[in-house]
């Protein structure tokens, strides 16, 4: 190890800045999972009877399911027993009307975390339907979107007041049988965000819901639904912060989108959740499940993540594109550091015809960390003229970290046009020299260079968001160049 | 499951049948006995398996083989020879015909005999690039196989004329199956030419079960050519794998044109510094054929390179897939490795299924893949018919040449000619 490298090093022992622990009664289910832990979240919710049928169902089903190896990372076995799967913060009769009744303690750490959800939302254009733990605790701009018919809720609301649009949506894109944590999300999720934008509308501002793990020991189970009808847009933004705890925490979100005609849908993350300390301990485990259905013609949806937390990270938001003339777009960078292990990737399945698909994706390892990026992209025997192009490109650091591309093809069309490509380097001494010779550190270097290879991503995500996510690339980068 | 089950030929009993053979050598022995307890245990893979994930075996256990022939077929040598000049061991039906073979006059350092007669020499490389218990054909392999060739290179000996093998299913027995093994030892400094064909005439519906295990001391050199010809009935199952030591070069060009199911698994270890090894492959399926290629490149230690280039062009209903591995191990820094497959879809109801992979554990590396999957490029046929050539000839030429430039990478000119005389024919459309 060089100079350099001990240098680098010392600063990426930096503790992770988001850590704090807030101290809010939480009214918690014991731990455990039973068919009777799905009809109390049910009954909890004050769910119809439909819903719990729908759970159970999903329950029922996982509880024959195995729990998949597949992917390239390593962890002791989840006790399923051993999560609570119901957190809320404490419930004022009525709860809040608007911020001032919202619990100070919350607003505090809001606050810290940047969220702007006061004065700042509002100058920003950001509504956000923030979910603390379980349950929404605030909604701006509710009433704004509703003059144009939008629906902006948390899910559980949805239940109550559109079943019909949950009847027809839930399960849809992602039936509750997908896979082992898609069905046991369906059997306990507890809430999320729904969307729904009417025909024809354009929807004013970015939608953005910041999650927030707080209660010890509570297994996370978002839901989120989002469906653009005919010739309407959305851009929506998630992003996520952990606070530092000892004992790994599972989240298994699932989200669903659905793009009818001409309809558009953005959809952007930034995810940077308690990725455990420098020996691996501690940290979230993030296995999510998200898909789009690209159903109507001309119809088009767009991933952006960002993924710099979560010890473990196990996600490939997929698009379905099933529409004529639909298009596909996944732009993804994935940081792993210290002792994080990312399977990340997406599908595109093409069924329509003329349709589109894009994937650049862009890995980077530091530490002893793994970064995997597994992809699908299946061109159907009826989808002519289909078009992919795919960059995986991985950037290592230190000579202890691995980066993996396991990229599936499948063509079953002969007018597909389909185009793969990867590399892998590290980031050079001709560089890192060039930069330091011209007056910038170590640090600065590493993050302007890491910043460059990761610009065809950054500049696809919202304004407040791209500065965010540059922030927290050099915050989790710093000093891991060997 | 991931194992499939329902195998209607007894393979383990033919392998008792077989042990009279092995009864003086002693660690050909073991290794039989401890294959037959992994194929009773694993048999053969199911598509479950993610190395068989889009290569299905049921047909193959549905089959009923023959190992037993009253006597070989006939096989016009002639026609399948590519080079005049050269050490030759023909293997007709699973038996050597020594009359078709030509193994007169080796020079010093340089053995080349039928696996059956150097049973004690080669068995000492026995499965020693092969892992017994990898899910696919190696237990099966080594409990079976009875026939081969076995090549060594003394040290410092540059072999004067290409060594070729040539094995062929007659057809003249129904499901004939056969299993062979090929050991191909260079000595330190040493150099040589080995090109293997697998053909079959026509009607040969049977079973080829070949592993071809080489090893490469310290600046060897082996140009290793694979055509495979056979029958559109037949069953291919291949490996050819290599342990390569410092500065060793291994230039394997793997060519599929037959079987109804071909496997082929291509392996090298880069253990020592500076060695490299090229992998090039080229396939043209067509009709109901099934072609996978499986390579795997391990880099594991430092200063090593590899290139590899595979294609292939799909015609009618046929299925290709293709799994290119590439491990950079930890501490194989200054790695270099380069891989490409492309695939050309000449019609509806052709699929291909490509996986170019990469795990890599050292930083200091260059690697690099891509894939493609495409057509013939409209512009390009616009030209050709802009210049008077008619829309079947302009495809076909345009076909050939993107098949061709695998070919054009084989250094033996003799060689280069001979296969290219037989990708035109076997081309779709009938070549340019």
């Amino acid at each position: 190890m060089n100079d350099q490298t001990q240098q680098l090093e010392a600063i990426t022992q930096k503790e992770y800045k988001a850590g704090f622990f807030t101290d809010i009664e939480s009214d918690s289910l014991p731990p455990g999972l039973s068919e009777d832990v799905v009809r109390q979240i049910s009954l909890i919710k004050g769910e119809p009877e439909f819903m719990l049928e729908w759970r159970l169902k999903a329950y029922r089903h996982w509880l024959t399911m195995e729990t998949p190896e597949w992917a390239h990372v390593h962890y002791p076995e989840i006790d399923y027993q051993a999560v609570s799967y119901y957190s809320a913060p404490k419930k004022k009769t009525d709860g809040p009307k608007s911020l001032d009744e919202v619990d100070p303690e919350l607003l505090r750490t809001y606050e810290k975390l940047g969220v702007p959800l006061d004065e700042r939302a509002r100058l920003a254009g950001v509504a956000v339907d923030a979910v603390f733990d379980s349950v929404s605790v605030s909604n701006t701009f509710k009433d704004k979107l509703a003059e144009q018919g939008i629906l902006f809720m948390p899910i559980s609301e949805a239940i109550q007041e559109h079943p019909e649009l949950i009847k027809k949506y839930l399960g849809s894109v992602v039936p509750q049988k997908d896979n082992y944590y898609a069905a046991l999300n369906s059997a306990v999720f507890t809430d999320g965000s729904f969307v729904y934008i009417p025909k024809g509308v354009r929807c004013p501002m970015e939608l953005s819901t910041y999650f927030r793990i707080n209660a010890a020991n509570t297994g996370q189970f978002e839901r989120t639904l989002i469906i653009a009808d005919d010739d309407s847009y959305v851009s929506y933004l998630e992003g996520c912060t952990a606070p530092m705890r000892d004992e790994n925490q599972l989240h298994a979100a699932v989200v669903e989108l659905v793009a009818m005609d001409r309809a558009e849908i953005k959809y952007s993350t930034v995810q940077n959740w308690y990725p455990g300390d420098e020996n691996g301990k501690g940290g979230i485990y993030n296995f999510v499940t998200k898909r789009a259905a690209c159903r109507g013609e001309s119809s088009k949806v767009s991933w952006t993540q960002v993924e710099t937390g979560s010890a473990i990270t196990w996600k490939y938001p997929s698009v379905v594109l099933q529409g004529d003339n639909s298009i596909g777009e996944f732009y993804s960078v994935a940081v792993t550091n210290n002792m994080q292990q990312a399977d990340t990737g997406t599908k595109m399945i093409h069924l329509g015809k003329n349709t589109s698909s894009t994937i650049i994706s862009k890995g980077i390892s530091a530490g002893r960390s793994s970064n995997a990026y597994r992809g699908l992209v299946r061109i159907g025997p009826n989808a002519e003229n289909a078009r992919n192009y795919t960059e995986c490109d991985s950037l290592l650091m230190g000579d202890k970290c691995a980066a993996h591309t396991f990229p599936y093809i499948e063509v079953k069309n002969p007018t597909a046009q389909v185009e793969h490509e990867a590399s892998t380097s590290k980031i050079s001494e001709d560089q890192l020299f060039y930069c330091k010779q011209r007056g910038l550190d170590v640090e600065d270097s590493v993050s302007m260079i890491v910043n460059g290879f990761c610009k065809q991503v950054i500049r696809e995500l919202p304004m407040e968001f791209a500065v965010e996510a540059q922030n927290l690339l050099g915050l989790s980068l710093e000093g891991s160049v060997g | 499951m991931k194992v499939l089950t329902d195998i209607h030929t007894d393979f383990a009993a033919v392998a008792n049948s077989r042990d009279v053979m092995v009864a003086d050598n002693a660690h050909w022995k073991t290794l039989r006995q401890q294959a037959k307890e992994q194929f009773e245990r694993n048999g053969l893979p199911g598509r479950k398996e993610e190395d068989w994930k889009y290569t299905s075996l049921w047909s193959l256990g549905q089959e009923q083989f023959v190992h037993q022939v009253s006597q070989p077929g006939y096989a016009d040598i002639h026609e399948l020879k590519l080079v005049e000049d050269a050490y030759r061991l023909v293997i007709v039906d699973g038996r050597v015909d020594l009359t078709a073979s030509y193994l007169d006059g080796l020079p010093e350092g340089l053995t080349v005999t039928p696996f059956s007669q150097s049973i004690d020499r080669a068995s000492e490389f026995l499965n020693q690039q092969v892992n017994l218990e990898k899910p696919g054909f190696n237990a099966m392999n080594t409990m079976l196989m009875n026939e081969g060739i076995f090549i060594e290179v003394a040290a410092n000996t540059k072999v004067d004329k290409p060594i070729e093998l040539i094995v062929v299913n007659s057809g003249h027995t129904a499901h004939y199956a056969m299993h062979l093994r090929n050991v191909i030892v260079l000595g330190k400094d040493s150099q040589a030419t080995f090109i293997e064909t697998y053909a079959g005439n026509n009607q040969a519906n049977g079973l080829t079960d070949v592993i071809t295990e080489i090893s490469l001391a310290d600046k060897a050199e082996l140009f290793h050519y694979k055509l495979q010809r056979e029958s559109l009935d037949h069953y291919h199952v291949a490996t050819m794998a290599a342990s390569q030591a410092a500065d060793s070069q291994w230039h394997n060009t793997n060519i599929s044109l037959g079987g109804k199911l071909a496997r082929n698994d291509v392996h090298s270890q880069l253990l020592g510094e500076q060695s490299h090894v090229t992998m090039n492959g080229l396939y043209l399926v067509t009709g109901e054929q099934h072609i996978d290629n499986h390579t795997r490149i391990d880099h594991a230690v430092p200063n090593t390179t590899s290139e590899e280039v595979y294609k292939g062009v799909l015609d009618e209903q046929s299925h290709a897939v293709f799994n290119g591995k590439v491990i950079v191990h930890k501490d194989a820094q200054k790695t270099d490795a380069n891989q490409s497959n492309r695939n050309l879809l000449l019609s509806r109801g052709c699929e291909i299924d490509t996986k170019p992979e990469m795990e890599i554990y050292a930083d200091d590396v260059k690697c690099g893949h891509g894939s493609a999957v495409g057509q013939i490029n409209e512009d390009q046929l616009f030209f050709l018919r802009a210049r008077g050539l008619d829309e079947v000839s302009a495809r076909s030429l345009l076909t050939f040449a993107f098949a061709v430039d695998v070919i054009e990478r084989i250094s033996n000119e003799e060689l280069k000619q001979s296969i290219t005389g037989v990708i035109e024919k076997r081309l779709p459309r009938g070549g340019a």
